[in-house]
């Protein structure tokens, strides 16, 4: 009887036997000199169930939305499976396998059979190559990415309400020569320039370094710009009225519920950014248009 | 998307303009408080129990976006990391969710482009019966445990309707316990089971707002099952379905789930279909008066047909006597105390029963 997320989901009870059956066959198969280890099968198959149930699927019903995982065949769920028990089976032997320190040592690890051991085949990381594996990469990808600039602007923005914290921050953003930055914040929204004397600099810093991680990691921000930038890819002028145009259904594509579409307006009416009254239609003036491109477009 | 390169094809030798600001970036995410643990760790003793990889505390929300983002990125959606733009954030000073989605996209990407020869399928038919219980117990307490970090994001965050963020977490919660309980009803032995369940009742009482008896008040008392030969029975052989011998000639063997509260012993009995709560020297406050049963998990799950329809509010039909007894129906059920799968299910339902002065 072939196993899916859809069983796992809607029939754990009946499933779960097949599943802990099936993490057992192969933590045994790549656990390799572990394989008799009862422990450490048990570990790997935990791994495994605990993520399934983390992820909102085991036992979920229709309670979670559904995932990726829902949209695999049979036969790649269980490739799924089977290579979340490999990562994790290679993790442990990585971690039991002793320490080689004398040359001795090295010879005799190199001269044995070594055919069946599964980090044999584990030549790259077993992390393999995920974009994103490194939070320099991220990072990278998050300064570079206009949009996603974009958001950082955002937040660093919504520190408008606390001065000196905010003032810490263009101190520190002068200070690391981001300056094309800092001159799109201090020229579009005639933020102060950054003073040098603050006793309490340090404080404000930290400060302002907890609101910006708070916000930048908020569905919300991400709404605010995703919105903006749509609004002005979408939005239509009208030769009669000088006004851009769209709909919330229209800013929806693709990815969005309506509801996240209102989320973000609102953000953005509450950022002065828009006038808007939860109607279906927007309606933007040009100036309103080029407020908007210059904030999310444009540094 | 204003791409400056391809996803796939991160940084390379290039001189960056914006690597000092990327630093920047890395440093504000990083976490300051210590990331949910990672537990299991090196012991040998396969009798230890399989400890939990995260707590209830872990980043649930993002948790769950790992694997859509991981298909976004595997088929180049051009608004990929727009879209996912919060997660990538967080990603970016949690370890232990960046090393989870590099899991989850590395087992995604051989699902949806295989490298090697497809894995076998499983095969046959197993039985929760021929799991081991050890797992069984993980299981349990795994369910219990996302249960509650789904409550806590429910009562913590302000959650934005849309297609990633479900709005029924409560609902979700309930699912999790239910499953949890039924499963834990599959382990025989009474010690594993308590074990696996022991945050059962703490959590399901967050999610029903239950409010605990307090210990001195007496008009109130709470009753869980007593463990095997903790009580002390007069006149006849109580029985546990898991301990099922013969009955001795000439004994009455009747099927009970024997309850315990501090030094007072209860139980629960069976009649036919009906299921009864008997009682015996209760508090001089409570005689002479009605008293409200409330059996916490029992709206979970519905082999009991509640009298009052009512787990929470089951009101005794007859005073509490003199003597401090009582008999209380609490409702019908098919399930049966002699059948020890039900047994298991029936204590389980069962694990806090509070008597309140009505």
């Amino acid at each position: 009887m072939p196993l899916t997320a859809y069983d796992l989901r809607y029939h754990a009870e009946q499933s779960y036997p097949l599943l802990y059956a099936y993490l057992h066959r192969n933590a045994q198969r790549f656990l390799g000199a572990l394989k008799y280890d009862a422990f450490e099968v048990d570990l790997v198959i935990g791994h495994v169930v605990e993520q399934l149930v983390r992820l909102g699927l085991l036992g979920c019903g229709d309670t979670t939305p559904p995932t990726a995982l829902d949209r695999l065949s049979d036969a790649q769920f269980y490739a799924f499976l089977s290579h979340s028990v490999r990562n994790k089976a290679i993790d442990r032997l990585r971690k039991r396998r002793p320490p080689i320190s004398t040359s001795a040592e090295l010879e005799t690890s190199e001269g044995a059979d070594n055919d069946e051991d599964p980090l044999n085949e584990a030549i790259e990381s077993i992390w393999g190559t995920a974009p994103f594996s490194t939070p320099e990469e991220i990072t990278l990808h998050l300064a570079q990415q206009q949009e996603l600039r974009a958001i950082l602007k955002h937040c660093i923005l919504a520190l408008r309400s606390a001065p000196h914290q905010l003032q810490a921050l263009l101190q520190e953003l002068r200070a690391l020569g981001a300056d094309d930055l800092l001159q799109s914040l201090l020229s579009e929204y005639q933020l102060p320039l950054p003073t040098e004397a603050d006793p309490h600099q340090s404080q404000h810093k930290d400060h302002a370094h907890k609101k910006l991680r708070h916000c930048l990691q908020q569905r919300s921000s991400n709404l605010s710009v995703l919105i903006a930038l749509r609004l002005t890819e979408y939005g239509k002028l009208s030769g009669e009225t000088q006004e851009y145009s769209t709909t919330v259904q229209a800013l929806a594509q693709p990815n969005l519920s309506p509801e996240a579409v209102r989320a973000g307006l609102q953000a953005l009416v509450a950022e002065g950014l828009l006038t808007w009254h939860g109607e279906e239609h927007i309606t933007l003036t040009t100036a309103q248009m080029k407020q908007l491109s210059r904030y999310y477009r444009q540094e | 998307m204003n791409e400056e390169r391809d996803i796939e094809g991160m940084p390379d030798a290039q001189p960056n303009q914006y690597a000092r600001l990327a630093h920047w970036i890395q440093q504000v995410m990083q976490q300051p408080d210590a990331a949910p643990s990672s537990l299991a760790t090196t012991q040998d003793n396969a009798e230890e129990l399989l400890d939990l990889q995260f707590d209830s505390q872990y980043h649930l929300r993002y948790y769950q976006q790992l694997p859509n983002f991981a298909l976004a990125l595997l088929n180049n959606e051009p608004q990929a990391t727009l879209h996912y733009a919060a997660l990538l954030y967080h990603l970016a000073g949690c370890d232990v969710c960046r090393h989870a989605y590099i899991d989850i996209y590395s087992s995604l990407k051989e699902a949806l482009r295989p490298s090697g020869p497809r894995p076998f399928l499983g095969q046959g038919t197993r039985t929760l019966n021929a799991t081991p219980p050890r797992m069984l117990n993980h299981l349990c307490r795994t369910l219990i445990s996302q249960a509650e970090a789904v409550l806590l994001q429910e009562r913590h965050e302000h959650v934005i309707p849309s297609d990633w963020d479900n709005q029924n977490k409560e609902e979700e919660a309930r699912v999790l316990l239910r499953l949890a309980l039924r499963m834990g009803a599959h382990i025989i032995q009474q010690n594993v089971r308590r074990q696996a369940l022991q945050d059962l009742v703490r959590v399901a009482s967050i999610a029903e707002g239950w409010q605990p008896v307090q210990p001195n008040d007496p008009e109130a008392r709470s009753y869980t099952p007593a463990l095997a030969g903790t009580t002390k029975t007069r006149g006849k052989v109580f029985r546990r379905a898991d301990m099922l011998q013969p009955p001795q000639h000439g004994a009455q063997a009747t099927f009970t789930i024997p309850l315990q509260s501090h030094n007072l012993n209860g139980t629960i009995v069976q009649h036919g279909n009906q299921l009864e709560l008997h009682l015996k020297d209760l508090d001089v406050a409570m005689r002479g008066h009605h008293v409200r049963v409330s059996v916490l998990l029992g709206s979970l799950i519905e082999p009991v047909r509640w009298y009052g329809r009512d787990p929470h509010a089951i009101l005794s039909p007859t005073p509490v006597a003199d003597d401090g007894s009582l008999i209380i129906p609490l409702g019908e059920t098919d399930l049966q105390l002699s059948n020890s799968e039900d047994y298991q299910l029936l204590e389980t339902l069962f694990m806090l029963v509070d008597v309140r002065k009505a």
